[in-house]
């Protein structure tokens, strides 16, 4: 492939992440490391720490819609962040031991885990906890977000298992070059019992910060190529962009769905690789 | 005066959020323009070793108009966006003396840049 071919493809890839990303929620890692390693064979490593930019993009381009909303959640993020940034840490110098071959295994279970996950039906409070945890009570996690014209209060459970949950999240996204946001909306969502537009507002700062730790780590190592990377953060900026006009108007249930079946299939795709097929 | 700092607070988060990207979007596109002006056989370099390093290679790519410099830089305005973000929360939080989340930002924004300042390869 010219170069030029591989720059116009990675653009796309990046909008085509950026779109899905802002429609259906589900983050553009899942995009962009299949695109980069299958299609375009960069080696894993490389495909994991231009992803982990374009996760930053993600978050970066889609944060100016929740400011003043009260829907990202900042004191749980910073809370919850202590654990996922120090997982992204240990997950970033995990991965350069950890063989190519394991890392495809790894990444395409998550794949088919998220899949699966958004073609579940979801059971979402209005409202969520009744009552704050002691732990949640102390840190002042509870808060308040803006729907229509009211604003919506509400009260946090489950610090403490969730504290536990995000130490994995940012493992396998340092690890993966995911945002992992599937297991942080879950956490937030099922644990804590927060709101389900404050669990994915409040994921969507926290995988940009989450990314950010671990990306220095590949950046220092050469395994961010600026050809590759800079089309990744312009094509998920456009998409997100792009993506956050349109969600509105296309059937985005629909788009979800086809989105996590086309997903099961890279994801079968990435397991066969991992396991030398 | 709290809703006073909560105004600056939000005006500020939007400030950091549009000029990053604003930057970044307009230092890649001058980075690729470059590139597809030299007919696209000039293939950019990865530069490598730690922060300060990768920012010195992006000056000396720009002194000589390298697409390179630019795309470099596109991409270092996004990595430390969240970085800019988590400061600008910290100062908010000292002016309305939280000192609690002033120490949980604390300790976030030192794991980042542990991770953004250590293991260094390359170079």
């Amino acid at each position: 492939m010219t170069p030029l071919l591989s720059v116009a493809v990675v653009l796309a890839g990046g909008m085509f992440a950026g779109i899905i990303g802002a429609l259906t929620g589900l983050g553009g890692g899942l995009v962009i490391v299949p695109l980069l390693t299958l299609v375009l064979h960069l080696p894993v490593q490389e495909a994991v720490g231009v992803s982990l930019l374009g996760v930053i993009a993600t978050s970066v381009g889609a944060a100016p819609r929740f400011v003043g909303t009260g829907l990202s959640n900042v004191r749980l993020a910073l809370f919850l962040q202590v654990a996922a940034s120090s997982g992204a840490l240990v997950g970033a110098l995990v991965a350069h031991s950890v063989p190519a071959k394991s890392l495809f295994l790894v990444f395409g279970l998550v794949m088919l885990y998220s899949a699966v996950m958004s073609f579940l039906p979801s059971h979402h409070d209005a409202q969520g906890a009744a009552a704050d945890s002691p732990l949640a009570a102390r840190l002042r996690l509870a808060s308040r977000y803006k729907h229509g014209d009211q604003w919506i209060d509400y009260k946090v459970q489950g610090a403490a298992p969730a504290f536990g949950v995000m130490l994995g999240a940012g493992f396998l996204s340092a690890m993966l070059g995911i945002g992992s946001g599937v297991f942080k909306v879950l956490a937030m969502d099922k644990l804590m019992r927060l709101p389900f537009r404050v669990s994915t507002a409040t994921s969507n700062f926290m995988i940009g910060i989450t990314a950010a730790t671990s990306a220095g780590y590949y950046l220092s190592h050469g395994e961010v190529p600026p050809l590759v990377a800079g089309p990744v953060i312009l094509g998920v900026l456009g998409g997100a962009y792009l993506g956050a006009h349109w969600v509105h108007h296309l059937p985005v249930q629909v788009m979800r769905r086809i989105f996590a079946a086309v997903l099961c299939l890279v994801a079968v795709d990435m397991l066969l690789k991992g396991l030398g097929v | 005066m709290k809703q006073r700092l909560e105004a600056q607070r939000r005006l500020v988060t939007v400030v950091i959020l549009r000029t990053s990207i604003g930057l970044a979007v307009f230092s890649i596109l001058v980075g690729l323009t470059l590139f597809l002006a030299r007919g696209a056989l000039y293939f950019p370099t990865t530069p490598s070793g730690p922060i300060h390093s990768i920012m010195a290679y992006i000056w000396r790519e720009a002194m000589a108009l390298r697409p390179s410099a630019f795309l470099e830089a596109g991409i270092l305005v996004i990595l430390f966006t969240p970085l800019a973000r988590l400061l600008s929360g910290v100062v908010a939080n000292v002016r309305a003396r939280d000192w609690l989340y002033v120490g949980i930002g604390a300790v976030v924004i030192a794991l980042v840049l542990t991770g953004l300042f250590t293991g260094q390869g390359g170079a």
